[in-house]
């Protein structure tokens, strides 16, 4: 109850509601991101106590978590490597009128997610950190695997193609210095690719550019849609079919949100495919399914709720956007660590409590700007496709300062052109270009600490339960595969039987 | 034999595949027990010829090249050339004037809008959004030629 | 911001650029400062950089902006800064690792892209200490059991760095060659990280600064064997100096400030001159005291004449980690 008495206090809640006005904000304008703007705004803080600065730098992460889907349902501009799945159901929902449904629900879905998140922080922040604890490089290895046979699973139509993408998107990934020995890899000289390509002009140009360029503006103009008013909410329909999207990206987002390192970016890649795989209709996946939007924009939203969990329980950060807000902290003179908890209660339970209020605020504001955004979809489509190719500028050139950027971009547009006419899914090769790093230093890490013996994978407990999840995913699809018969059909059928 | 699409899909994938290769000579194998930094590349390259040359196999199922549709080609080819001259003179004329150009050509030459309303949409859209980003966002956008 | 504004300022643009060079030499700096921070936000040059851009503004009366361009451990932003115009507005924050780009391009066989001479150095702000860590999960209370039991069970150990020749695999280096023992090393891509891969015991030493780890010390997590100066930290009186235990090493995380080759001398002068009263601004020193580290700051001359000796000192762990393997 110290959290609340703390979080509003009118000055600690004015920093909340200005964090998350200031999160939308980054997260609908395409260029800053999360880390960005928390960076920017970081000497803003050094006159505010260390309560205000914590709940405030942290309310423009989560906040822009929320306005991320704006651009990826209205533009199909991806504002980050999580927004990639929203893309392509919310962005077909707006082609079909619904691009208010897809908002709201995005918005409900984050709220309950973010709710739902800082509970399982409030209620169990110290075990569950000392277990994401253990996942060291050999569990990494574990997980990325895991989640690389679940996109094979992804592809109800064409599995080839899919693994043909996602292999793309891995050899993309391996561009850039090799973080154990230090040799660059196809960087030509480039010195800005030593870093590897960038996720977001990938994302920006094989989903944003690549659709304007298929679309001929004569195409276009006789049908722009104009959503009416009374349109903008979701159908009773659409709540039906995105309850339970909602609640396992929710879960499934927080779990892997608490494990160190960036492999929460995948948590939005795996609820879509666990949505298309166990959905009644797979086939409308792609063309604006409900569940497509509100699974992946759950699961995006508890992952950075979750990502909190080791930062606040163990002082360790957990990514980027984490590392910053610790150092915010230390700027503040407030060591975090394990003991943050019992030092500073006033900090921590302000924090946690600010959340609450603050995902409330995040509802509440972007309820209302659901109306306005659509509005966007009124302009014609000549004036408004040149907006969004200035967007994509911006938006990529903005996150390093980067020209080369700005021509990768430009190249993966073309090469989203191209891919739409051969008729591949541009969605595998992005999730290859996310996990190659963590996934191949994780895996030499691991050869590293175990002098190159293979069964480490297997000598570690979590390691080696992940192993088997995916041992029987692929025991699963063989066996559907020499049956001819999808499991799926089966589960179907099951479902049906319970509910006769 | 009719060329189909998926003949020509695949067999891109496997020249990539060969130029990838080709420009991987250099790069440490390693071993099983410790890969080196080519390892993990010339793996996922292998796989990638590999695949492509599936889609080749299983081309007979995909529509003869003939029938895709190409019309919207042109369109996409001013578009790129638009954008890319754009990023070519953007870190040297700045974000408002590279972008007031790029809107201003998108809109009046590819586009065929009159004259007013393409200058009336394509100047003051950048001052300020150039304007949103200096003092709102405090991240300034690059300035190029511009003095203030 | 109209449009008379706007075209005003262009021709003013083109006037300049007719005019050449004598608009630059006015009166420095007459447009916003660019502090290129060459490192993920968060890190080192981060949080030293920020204060002292917020320190300096009102002495230079112009804005300093803080630009992030990292990659490459610190590479990217310093191959940047030596590229760009010197003329006093592309200004670089750099850290100890700054002397070791060269030379480890030197020994694999590659040209480097720039070297310790590209740069005038400005000021050193700080001098971070740092600390050779092991986690509560170990056994070894002190150095000299670690090194007993590394000396007969040669590569048992791990120890976590900040990525090949970064800053946190120098020191833990000097320390094996200085020791004479083995241990198998586990990259990882930045402090964060390495500070996480200790923790988690999937690696068992760490060579950290004080200041990232001092909320685990705190939390009797990890647990500081030697330290890396040259005498005792206030802050651990009781950890001994490798020095006292017999180890010739010295190792410094300093943040200092730098200027390409070939910017004015009266520009230079200006920079050291402000930045001098920044540093010993109580803004800026508290904020450098929040992070747990204290103002070591040293004029030109003396950060030169400091450099010189740090230059070697990481050249040398540069070597003695050796080619990269293949």
């Amino acid at each position: 109850m110290l959290g609340f008495s703390v979080a509003l206090q009118p000055g600690v809640l004015w920093y909340a509601v200005l964090g998350c006005v200031v999160g939308t904000l980054v997260g609908v304008l395409p260029g800053i991101g999360p880390l960005a703007g928390i960076s920017i705004l970081l000497p803003v803080t050094y006159g505010l106590d260390a309560t205000k600065a914590i709940v405030m730098l942290a309310g423009i992460y989560y906040g822009s978590q929320y306005g991320g889907s704006t651009t990826s349902i209205l533009m199909r501009i991806p504002g980050e490597a999580s927004s990639v799945m929203t893309c392509i159901d919310g962005y077909a929902m707006a082609q079909k009128g619904r691009a208010g449904a897809a908002l709201c629900i995005a918005a409900v879905g984050s709220f309950i997610a973010g709710t739902f998140g800082v509970i399982m922080l409030t209620l169990v922040a110290p075990p569950l950190a000392n277990f994401a604890l253990r996942f060291g490089p050999p569990e990494y290895t574990a997980l990325l695997v895991l989640g690389l046979i679940f996109l094979a699973y992804m592809s109800s139509t064409s599995l080839v193609r899919t693994l043909l993408m996602a292999s793309v998107g891995l050899l993309l990934g391996t561009i850039g210095i090799d973080v154990m020995t230090g040799h660059f890899r196809y960087s030509f000289d480039i010195k800005e690719l030593g870093d590897g390509i960038g996720i977001v002009p990938v994302a920006v140009g094989l989903f944003g550019l690549g659709e304007i360029l298929s679309r001929a503006s004569k195409d276009a103009t006789g049908q722009v849609i104009r959503p009416k008013l009374r349109e903008l909410l979701p159908s009773r329909e659409e709540w039906r079919q995105s309850r339970m999207p909602i609640a396992r990206g929710t879960v499934l987002g927080f779990l892997i949100g608490i494990v160190p390192g960036s492999a929460h970016i995948i948590s939005s890649f795996l609820s879509y495919a666990i949505e298309k795989r166990i959905s009644k209709h797979p086939e409308e996946f792609g063309k604006g399914a409900v569940a497509g939007v509100a699974g992946p924009e759950s699961a995006n939203n508890s992952a950075s709720t979750g990502a909190f969990v080791p930062m606040l329980a163990l002082g360790i950060p957990t990514g980027p956007v984490t590392a910053v807000l610790i150092a915010a902290l230390m700027l503040h003179g407030i060591p975090a660590g394990p003991t943050l908890v019992n030092d500073h209660p006033q900090v921590f339970w302000g924090f946690v409590a600010s959340m609450y209020v603050g995902n409330l605020v995040l509802l509440a504001l972007n309820l209302p700007l659901v109306g306005m955004f659509v509005n966007l979809l009124r302009i014609r489509y000549y004036y408004l496709y040149p907006l969004i190719i200035m967007f994509c500028i911006i938006g990529v050139y903005e996150v390093n300062n980067s020209i080369i950027d700005v021509w990768i971009m430009l190249i993966m547009g073309v090469a989203g052109y191209l891919l739409r006419k051969f008729d591949f899914d541009p969605a595998p090769l992005v999730l290859g270009l996310v996990i190659t790093p963590t996934f191949e230093l994780s895996l030499r890490q691991s050869l590293v600490m175990s002098s190159g013996d293979w069964f480490i994978f297997f000598q570690r407990p979590i390691s080696a339960t992940l192993f088997a999840c995916s041992a029987i995913l692929l025991l699963l699809a063989a066996y559907s595969m020499i049956s001819r018969r999808d499991w799926r059909a089966k589960l179907a059928e099951v479902d049906a039987a319970d509910k006769g | 034999m009719i060329l189909r699409r998926d003949h020509i899909a695949g067999a891109a994938f496997v020249a990539a595949g060969i130029v990838v290769l080709a420009v991987s000579q250099d790069l440490p194998i390693g071993r099983l027990a410790s890969p080196g930094a080519g390892m993990l590349p010339v793996l996922i390259t292998s796989l990638m010829i590999l695949l492509g040359l599936v889609v080749m196999l299983q081309a007979g199922s995909s529509p003869p090249l003939a029938e895709v549709s190409w019309h919207d080609l042109p369109h996409a080819a001013k578009l790129t050339a638009v954008a890319a001259v754009t990023a070519s003179l953007y870190n040297t004329l700045g974000f408002v004037i590279s972008m007031a150009l790029m809107l201003f050509v998108l809109v009046y030459i590819v586009e065929r809008r009159n004259l007013f309303a393409a200058l009336a949409f394509s100047i003051p859209i950048p001052l300020a959004t150039y304007a949103a980003f200096e003092y709102l966002l405090k991240t300034p956008l690059e300035r190029g030629l511009l003095w203030f | 911001m109209d449009r008379r504004h706007f075209v005003i300022g262009s021709t003013a643009t083109a006037a300049t650029l007719a005019a050449g060079p004598s608009f630059g030499q006015a009166a420095y700096p007459s447009q916003p400062v660019m502090l290129i921070n060459p490192f993920p936000p968060g890190g080192a040059a981060d949080v030293v950089g920020r204060p002292f851009a917020a320190a300096i503004e009102p002495l230079l009366k112009q804005s300093v902006k803080i630009e992030t361009k990292a990659g490459a451990a610190g590479a990217v932003g310093a191959q940047f800064a030596a590229t760009a115009k010197p003329d006093g507005y592309t200004l670089l924050l750099h850290i100890v690792s700054i002397s070791g780009f060269a030379e480890a391009d030197r020994i694999n066989g590659r040209q480097p892209k720039f070297t310790l001479d590209d740069f005038i150095p400005i000021a050193r702000f700080t001098s971070g200490p740092v600390a050779l860590y092991t986690n509560d999960q170990s056994p070894y209370k002190s150095l000299k059991e670690l090194v007993e039991d590394c000396k007969k069970n040669p590569d048992k150990l791990i120890f976590s760095s900040s990525g090949i020749y970064g800053a946190l695999h120098l020191p833990a280096q000097l320390f094996l060659q200085a020791a004479g023992i083995k241990m198998k090393h586990l990259p990882t891509n930045g402090g964060g990280p390495a500070l996480t891969a200790l923790l988690g015991n999937n690696s068992q030493i760490l060579a950290s600064s004080v200041a990232a780890a001092s909320g685990q010390a705190k939390a009797g997590k990890v647990r500081a064997l030697a330290y890396y100066g040259n005498k005792r930290l206030a802050s651990m009186p009781d950890v001994p100096t490798m020095k006292e235990l017999g180890y010739d090493i010295e190792f410094y995380l300093w943040v200092g400030l730098f200027a390409p080759k070939g910017t004015p001398a009266e520009v230079v002068n200006k920079l050291r001159e402000e930045s001098r009263k920044a540093v010993a601004s109580d803004p800026f020193k508290q904020s450098i005291a929040n992070i747990g580290d204290e103002v070591a700051y040293l004029d030109q001359a003396d950060f030169a004449k400091f450099l010189e000796a740090d230059a070697k000192r990481v050249e040398g762990a540069v070597r003695q980690i050796g080619k990269l393997q293949s």
